[in-house]
Parts: structure tokens; sequence; C-alpha cells
């Protein structure tokens, strides 16, 4: 009966219930989409930092990355690669010699990394040719072509079929130069890659930094499950050992704290989102129990004792609660689904999303934990926000809350 | 065979302290009421008849004396102990009907009994039983707000009476009412007094009420000024 009696005192003030039915809805989806746009942009830029620099996993010589000496190769590299990608964990992956270096042209000068890759390998791990805006990747029949981004092009003030130098350190210690043709132009979403990487094939870069064959600097591999990263890297680790193996997460940490600086972002306007109702539920069910004071002391009198008068006040509250945030899910789910068809389209703001590596398109997406807990933080909260008017309902003397008119 | 003390009230005191100069609404009151009278409790506004009515129901506490329900001492129980006590013991009807707006009559008739977890066939037999006996069986499902008046007061008393109290305690239960509407009130309450033995204490200032009652006890200013016996 209590809750027979809770349900329908939540449709005696109609319009009263409806605005609070209401504010939950509206609250909870925007709620949804401002979590679902925070993880769609952590997302974007983690999926942008795998895609175009770190991958999942990659391998080094330990010492590698210190300085990118380029006598700190994998000498079995490319058989590593083939034995690893035949593994079912394994989607994909590259191999890359890398090599620090200066590269200029009649006008200018540019400190670049220069990574040889197999352009078949890399399109599949990182999508090299996605990224071509002009020209193409490199022909690998063809002797030293190398693929520069449209910032290097510009700095450089080089364009397609232009005459390059690059001058770095081979694997006797001696330096080196060799001139390069520009076979085509790139562009990313990441300003800094864009000044930093030029791309030419690994076996140009072998033969000019005399590297024995099969040695690489760098292995970067795709999973078929992102989750499984740490575990598989650990394997990894632990059977290639002499060589540093990482996650995306050890090589770029600023993912990490991204991440948890928008999680962190998350909990406040979640806890900001839930105070509010809060205070509106507290507001709403003290009207109610006020206006009510002398039903509750009637009922009272009658014999209903204390904790199912608060229990009364308790179950109105839920079920507003009830009520309004699954509609404000469902709403927010269906928001975030066409928003992540369709993608929000951030292009006005290109320039500044570039500089943290992000793209413009942001696609809001959230998984179905963070849904549950907003489910539950509403009906935690209605709870609590349920307690002040209950217990100023089971402090009413039945005498007093009678002779209210 | 002795009577039956229903309510024993002894050297009953109300003193409102609340207030800058305190109210004595009930200065020594002393009262015995028996199974199956019919009583009003008369007097003019502020002579302490809802306060005694109030105390007798456990709803206030008195400032001294005592209040005996079946030989129980009622002032020593907790306000949860008074709330279980009333439950089972004692009936109100109130001035204003006070039904449950969100129930049916039906359902105002066996809230009580839901309170007491009586089983369905029992609330369902007894609440059948008694919106016969009050005339409304045919309004069972109807809300209070599709009730009149009267009917809603009818339905008040057949809830004070489901879960079978010692007593029945009304407070001006005719004064928001019509003259039809009393009279068939009054008509209704005196059968069930006559029928089933159920004992009514009224505080009234309705003479329509204090000429149907077989007893009436008048207070001013607190004190009790008579007790009659009326035939």
């Amino acid at each position: 009966m209590l809750p027979i009696i809770a349900w329908r005192n939540i449709w005696r003030s109609r319009t009263r219930s409806l605005v609070v039915i209401g504010s939950i809805i509206i609250g909870v989806w925007a709620l949804v989409f401002l979590l679902g746009f925070f993880r769609g942009q952590v997302d974007n830029y983690i999926t942008n930092i795998i895609q175009n620099e770190t991958s999942h996993v990659q391998f080094h010589d330990s010492l590698f990355k210190e300085d990118f000496d380029v006598r700190l190769f994998i000498p079995e590299g490319e058989y590593i690669l083939a034995d690893v990608v035949s593994t079912t964990e394994v989607k994909t992956g590259s191999s890359r010699i890398l090599v620090n270096g200066m590269l200029s042209s009649s006008n200018a000068a540019q400190g670049v990394l220069a990574k040889g890759v197999h352009p078949d390998q890399e399109q599949v791990t990182t999508g090299l040719y996605d990224k071509v805006i002009e020209g193409e990747v490199f022909d690998t029949s063809k002797r030293n072509q190398i693929m520069i981004s449209e910032r290097i092009a510009d700095k450089l003030k080089v364009k397609m079929r232009s005459k390059v130098v690059l001058t770095f350190q081979n694997a006797q210690g001696d330096i080196s130069a060799a001139a390069f043709r520009v076979s085509g132009i790139y562009k990313t979403h990441n300003r800094m890659n864009d000044e930093l990487y030029v791309f030419a094939y690994i076996e140009d870069l072998r033969r000019l930094t005399m590297l024995p064959g099969g040695a690489v600097h760098e292995l970067a591999l795709i999973l078929n499950h992102f989750d499984s990263t740490d575990t598989y890297a650990s394997r990894l680790g632990a059977k290639y050992k002499p060589y540093k193996v990482e996650t995306y997460k050890q090589i770029s940490p600023d993912l990490e704290l991204f991440n948890s600086q928008i999680r962190v972002n998350m909990i406040i306007m979640t806890t900001i989102f839930m105070l509010a109702l809060i205070f509106g539920i507290i507001n709403t069910m003290l009207m109610a129990v006020l206006e009510r004071m002398k039903e509750l002391g009637m009922l009272m009198a009658i014999g209903m004792n204390k904790l199912r008068v608060f229990f009364m006040v308790v179950y109105e509250t839920i079920f507003v609660s009830l009520i309004g945030a699954p509609l404000g899910m469902g709403l927010g789910y269906l928001t975030l689904q066409y928003l992540n068809y369709q993608g929000i389209d951030l292009s006005a703001w290109s320039k500044a999303l570039e500089e943290f590596g992000m793209s413009d398109i942001v696609r809001p997406t959230l998984d179905s934990e963070t849904y549950w807990l907003i489910g539950s933080a509403v009906v935690i909260t209605a709870v609590l926000a349920s307690i002040y008017p209950a217990l100023k309902a089971i402090r009413l003397k039945p005498v007093e809350a009678l002779r209210k008119i | 065979m002795k009577d039956h003390v229903v309510i024993r009230v002894v050297n009953l005191e109300k003193t409102y302290e609340e207030t800058a100069v305190p109210v004595h609404a009930l200065q020594g009151v002393d009262m015995e009421i028996v199974k199956g009278e019919f009583t009003a409790i008369v007097g003019p506004s502020g002579s302490g008849k809802t306060t005694l009515l109030n105390i007798i129901g456990g709803l206030d506490r008195p400032s001294a004396g005592r209040v005996e329900i079946d030989g129980r001492d009622i002032s020593t129980l907790s306000d949860n102990q008074l709330i279980d006590f009333r439950k089972k013991h004692i009936g109100f009807v109130f001035q204003s009907y006070n039904l449950i707006p969100v129930l049916t009559a039906k359902e105002n008739v066996e809230f009580v009994m839901l309170l007491q977890k009586q089983s369905k066939e029992r609330r369902d037999k007894r609440t059948a039983e008694l919106m016969e006996a009050v005339g409304l069986a045919d309004r069972m499902h109807n809300r209070p707000s599709e009730l009149s008046g009267g009917q809603q007061q009818r339905v008040a008393v057949a809830r004070a009476l489901a879960p079978k109290p010692d007593f029945i305690l009304a407070d001006e239960p005719t004064a928001n009412l019509d003259s039809k509407s009393t009279s068939n009130l009054l008509d209704m309450m005196a059968r069930l007094n006559k029928e089933e033995d159920i004992t009514f204490v009224f505080s009234t200032h309705d003479q329509r009420v204090i000429d149907r009652a077989r007893r009436v006890i008048t207070l001013e200013d607190g004190k009790v000024l008579s007790d009659q016996q009326h035939e």
C-alpha cells in the first residue's frame, strides 16, 4: 500500500511533479551528453595518438629512446615482427628505422626524425596513405624518395618533386648525407608530429645508415583487443627480454594524464549536477511535505508509524527519480548514438585542436558502466535528498499537524 | 454485571506553557466512559473539548493526571508505542474528514487494517460490511474528491470502525456538514452504537449532536461543569 500511496501522491500535483521529472530528464540528458562529449574527446585524442604515433605496443632497444642513437637497433627486428604478427593477439605491425637528422633545402633547414618504413605495413598500422594530401607516399622501386609534411614543406619552401638533403649519423658513427626527392606531402591533426616526422622507404634508410639486413629501431604493433594491451605487452617484454616493450600509455604518459584529468572533470561535473539535483528535490519534496502536514498528522494519528511515513516520502522521491533518470538517460543515449554516427564538427577550432593532436570531428560515446553509474547516482541522490523532507515529516506531532489548515 | 470502563480520566491537567501567559486548558478533569456509551463532550470554544479528546486519543500528553484505556495508563507510552496503541484501540473521526485523497473510499477504509497486516480476505469482508453499514456500498471505488462532505464523513466513520477499536473519538464530526448529512451521519452512528455496542465520544457544540447523545459532559474553562445522562 505504501508504494501505491507514494505513487499516487506524486500525481496529486501533476504540474509540480512533471517539472521535477522534466528537470531530472534534462539534467541527466545534459550530463550524459557532456560526459559522452568528454569521453569522445579523450577517445579522439587516444585514437589519434595510437594511430599516428604510438600504436598499442612498441619495441625498441632498451637504450634507444634515450638519444635515438642509430646504432642502438634490434638486429633481428624484422623476424620478431613476423613472429608476433602471426599470433592471434596482434592485428598488424610495422617495422621502422628511425634516423635523427637535418633536412635541408636551398632555402632552409629543419631538424627531423626520418622514419624508414614499409609503406604497406605502415598503411595498415598508421594509415600512412590516408595522410597524403599531395603526391603519393613513395615508390619503393625508386631510390631516395621522401614524404614530408605540409608544414615542413612550407618551412623549407619546397614542393612536390623538389630535392632535399637529409644529413644524419650512420651506424658507423659517421656523419652522412643523402639527397631525397619529395614524392608526397602529408598532413595530420598533430602539429608537433607534422613538424618532426618525414617518411622514407626503410630499405633506403637501411642502406644509407649501413644497418644490417633485418635490423630495425622500432616495431609498432596494433592489437586485436585494445583492452589486452597491458597483459600482452608484459608477456612480450618477458619473451623478448633485452628489448624494451612499452604500451602506448608508457610511451605517451600524457595520455594517462589527459585521461585522468578528463575523468576528474567528469566527476566534478557529475557532482555539481547531483548537488543541483539534491537541492531541487529537497525543495520540491519539502513543499510536498509541508503542503500535506495535516494529512501526515492524520496518518500518524490513525496508526501509521514514523518509519512508514519516512519511507512514504522516500518512495515518492525514488519514484520521481526512477521516472526521470531512465528517460534522461534514454534521451542522452539516443543523442549520443546520433552524434556518434554523425560526428560533431569542431573544424572552427581545428587549429587549436591540432595543437593537442586532436581531429576536428568528435564522436561522443559513453560506456554502459557510466550509464549505470549515472542512474545509480541519481537514485542515491534522490534518496539522500528525501531524507530531510522525510525527517521533517516524521518530526511532526500529529496533534499540531492536525491543527494546520 | 458491572459496566466495563473503557476510558478512565483521572485528575487530568493540561497547561500550554508556550504562550506568553500559560494557558490552563484542562484543570483536574475526572471522568469514566463505559462500553457502549454515546457521549458528547460539549462546551464553548476554548473550554478544553479538543484538548481532552486529543489526550484521550493519545495524540497529546497531559501536564498532570492520567488516562487509562481499558485499564492501561497511556501517558507512560512512548510516541511509537502510542501510534501502535492508537492503531489497535482507537478510531478517529475528524472535523474535516481527513481521508487520504489519493485512495478510494474502500482503500481508505481498509488502510488501518493494512497497517495491522490483516489478510486480504478479512480486509475485503470487513470493508464490504462497513461500506454497507454506512450506506456507501456503491461508492467503494470513488475517491474522496468524488464524494460529498457527508459521504466522506461516513467513509471516515467506516475507516475508524474498520480495525474494531475499543471506542471512536469524533472531534466535531458534523461541523462541516449540512443538516441532512448531519442527520444521516448521526442516524448511522446511533445505529452502530445500538446494534454493535460501539462506544462513541464526540466533542461538539452542535445542538443536533447534543440532542442525540445519551450522555452529555459539559466543559467550561477546562473543568467538568456538568455530566448528564439523557434518555
